[in-house]
């Protein structure tokens, strides 16, 4: 297996590519429509349903968490995972931070008139780049976080983002961003994952080479212009990057390229797979950035109340 | 409470504060018709005819496992998508022990094809609400978890469950799969799954492994927990606190607590002893109704991931030990359970 030197080089139209994404977004009104959810507010938080038109045009949806108090707040974005579910930003998260989760095209509440399929949604138009629904949900991400740095309540000195490496592109393509977390790669290298990855949903891409087994390179093409190495030299933001076994993807050696190519300072957190432990680094990190209290999340019976365990 | 944990809490700083999670006492009662009121739904589905359909999806098999996209017909008329992967002769010959993937929340279900790969005819079961079940069904996410709550005749689980103990009819239907060999295994609501089949079809079940079971304690878990999903029926009894007796007492008959004392099979249970998601207490408190054989494997410091980075190899095993696939030794392993 090799986990050290990357094989996708960045499309000479690299730029050109992302530009045209941004000028569609920019004609595109986002025609912001809140409404407040007031079952997923607590005593600490209200929490909107936010309707954002993006690139298409397509309307898609964000969970925004908003602390209760006078502000200014840090700002969390946590970046599309894969999967039909995105729920509203964690308790904890929505205790300290103007917080926001993305329905993007495709996921439940924003699945009219695309619905994603399960797998299906990552070969999805994979063979052309400006097909590929990826295009649309990178430019939903982006819209995302335009909505949330631009309101008034957000301290725009500690605007961070959490999840995938998804994140990795935002950051480069937008200014503001103050700290970054890299959880898990998902874009970065997956030209040189997949062929080796038997588990879903990279698996989809070697399914959808069985029946056409004439696109790897249309596929590797329209990967490069997704890759995050390709756009982390414009990163300013304090980067952390979790880092998994040596010698495998996700390893030390496979995270290299990308870390040295990251434009902002940076800092690796070598994954225990103890989750507690991980989630916890993190958030300590992220915390620390944004200047407010890490949060364990083991919670005391005395927090959650009135209805109690044992109350019979 | 809040401001004084700002930081990460040792596990014996846990154990101070919460106790041991093995000796927590649960709250949950069996209902006296508990039995009566799931053998009048069984009873129901076994009317109901299953309808099984199978189409072969050529690209997404290999040399080693065909992949059918199959349906079935289950409680309420309502037709149950999933996938179906068995070996293929030249891989492996049959009769192959059956194995049910169960999923967890929010996730869709995988396409067990490297279990197939292990020797297994499974299937990957998308119990209604889920994407490729849900044209009938469909109240969304979040959302599951109190649909109907105060009502067990219409809950989400009732036939949600009913679709996870059908997928055993389904895989019976099946020349191909050998009868006295059928397993469930899954992580999370997975785990619950796990629990609710092999008590639901405990005529046909072999054994079962379940990860950091779901749905076992609701309100002991509310209780203990502003996480995703359990932090859904906190955000209901905020919304509604008078209904709080009417989501117990339906709850009670949801949950796998009083499933497991119905749990005669073989089971491994895993759980995190820092997960924030399912409160490890309860499942302990599963553990000490089961009447039969059960290995409880803890893991300090893990989540809701449940020790699955060490665990996984030993899941593996236990299936193996008594579901007996064909190449349970070639040094193949299976896809990482994912809750």
């Amino acid at each position: 297996m090799t986990t050290s030197s990357q094989t996708t080089t960045a499309p000479a139209d690299l730029d050109a590519y992302w530009d045209a994404i941004d000028v569609e977004l920019a004609a595109i009104p986002a025609a912001p429509e809140s409404e407040a959810s007031a079952l997923h507010s607590t005593e600490h938080s209200t929490t909107y349903r936010v309707k954002l038109t993006s690139i298409g045009p397509y309307r898609i949806e964000i969970f925004l968490s908003i602390p209760d108090g006078p502000g200014p707040f840090p700002a969390l974005l946590l970046t599309p995972s894969y999967g039909s579910v995105v729920t509203p930003p964690s308790y904890d998260d929505r205790m300290r931070y103007v917080a926001a989760t993305i329905r993007y095209r495709g996921t439940r509440h924003a699945d009219k008139p695309y619905a994603a399929a399960f797998p299906g949604l990552l070969t999805d138009g994979i063979e052309d780049p400006d097909r590929w629904k990826f295009r649309g949900i990178f430019a939903d991400t982006l819209r995302a976080f335009e909505y949330l740095v631009g309101l008034p309540m957000v301290d725009p000195e500690h605007v961070a983002i959490n999840g995938t490496d998804a994140g990795v592109i935002v950051a480069a393509r937008r200014s503001g961003v103050s700290a970054l977390s890299v959880n898990a790669p998902f874009f970065y290298r997956l030209a040189d994952l997949y062929p080796i990855a038997e588990a879903y949903p990279f698996e989809e891409i070697n399914d959808h080479l069985r029946a056409f087994p004439d696109s790897v390179h249309a596929i590797n093409r329209t990967l490069a212009y997704f890759d995050p190495l390709h756009h982390a030299a414009w990163v300013t933001a304090d980067t952390l990057v979790s880092v998994g076994d040596a010698g495998a993807p996700g390893g030390p050696e496979w995270m290299a390229p990308l870390i040295q190519a990251l434009g902002g300072a940076v800092e690796q957190y070598a994954i225990t797979h103890e989750g507690q432990t991980d989630y916890d680094a993190v958030d300590r990190w992220l915390a620390q950035q944004q200047g407010v209290d890490p949060r364990p999340r083991m919670w005391m019976p005395q927090d959650i109340g009135p209805w109690t365990a044992n109350s019979r | 409470m809040l401001a004084a944990l700002s930081r990460a809490l040792s596990l014996e700083e846990l154990v101070t504060i919460r106790g041991l999670a093995r000796d927590h006492q649960t709250s949950v009662q069996r209902p006296a018709d508990f039995d009566a009121f799931w053998e009048a739904i069984m009873s129901e589905l076994a009317d109901t005819p299953l309808e099984p359909t199978m189409a072969p999806v050529p690209h997404r098999s290999t040399e080693a496992v065909e992949v059918y996209e199959i349906g079935y017909t289950s409680l309420d008329g309502v037709r149950i998508g999933g996938w179906y992967c068995r070996p293929r002769e030249s891989w492996a010959t049959g009769p192959y022990p059956g194995l049910s993937i169960v999923p967890g929340y929010v996730s869709e279900p995988t396409l067990p094809k490297s279990w197939a790969k292990l020797g297994y005819a499974a299937i990957g079961v998308a119990p209604r609400g889920k994407l490729r079940s849900h044209q009938q069904f469909n109240p969304g996410y979040p959302g599951l978890l109190i649909h109907n709550i105060v009502d067990r005749n219409t809950y989400s689980y009732r036939g949600f469950y009913a679709d996870a103990a059908r997928a055993i009819d389904f895989l019976l239907a099946q020349p191909e799969v050998d009868p006295a060999r059928i397993g469930v295994h899954g992580s999370s609501q997975g785990g619950a799954l796990t629990f609710t089949t092999a008590a639901l079809r405990s005529d046909v079940i072999t054994c079962g492994a379940a990860g950091a079971p779901y749905l076992a304690g609701f309100m002991d878990c509310a209780a203990l927990t502003h996480s995703y999903p359990y932090e859904e029926i906190n955000e209901y009894l905020r919304l509604y606190p008078d209904r709080e007796d009417a989501v117990r007492s339906t709850l009670e008959y949801f949950d796998c607590i009083n499933f497991a004392s119905n749990v005669a099979c073989p089971m491994r249970i895993y759980v995190g002893l820092a997960d924030d998601v399912v409160p490890p207490e309860t499942g302990y408190n599963l553990l000490n109704v089961m009447p039969g054989e059960v290995e409880m494997i803890e893991y300090d410091r893990c989540g809701h991931d449940a020790g699955i980075y060490w665990e996984m190899p030993n899941v593996e095993v236990f299936l193996a030990r008594h579901l007996e696939p064909a190449l349970a030794d070639a040094g193949l392993h299976a896809q990482q359970t994912q809750g």
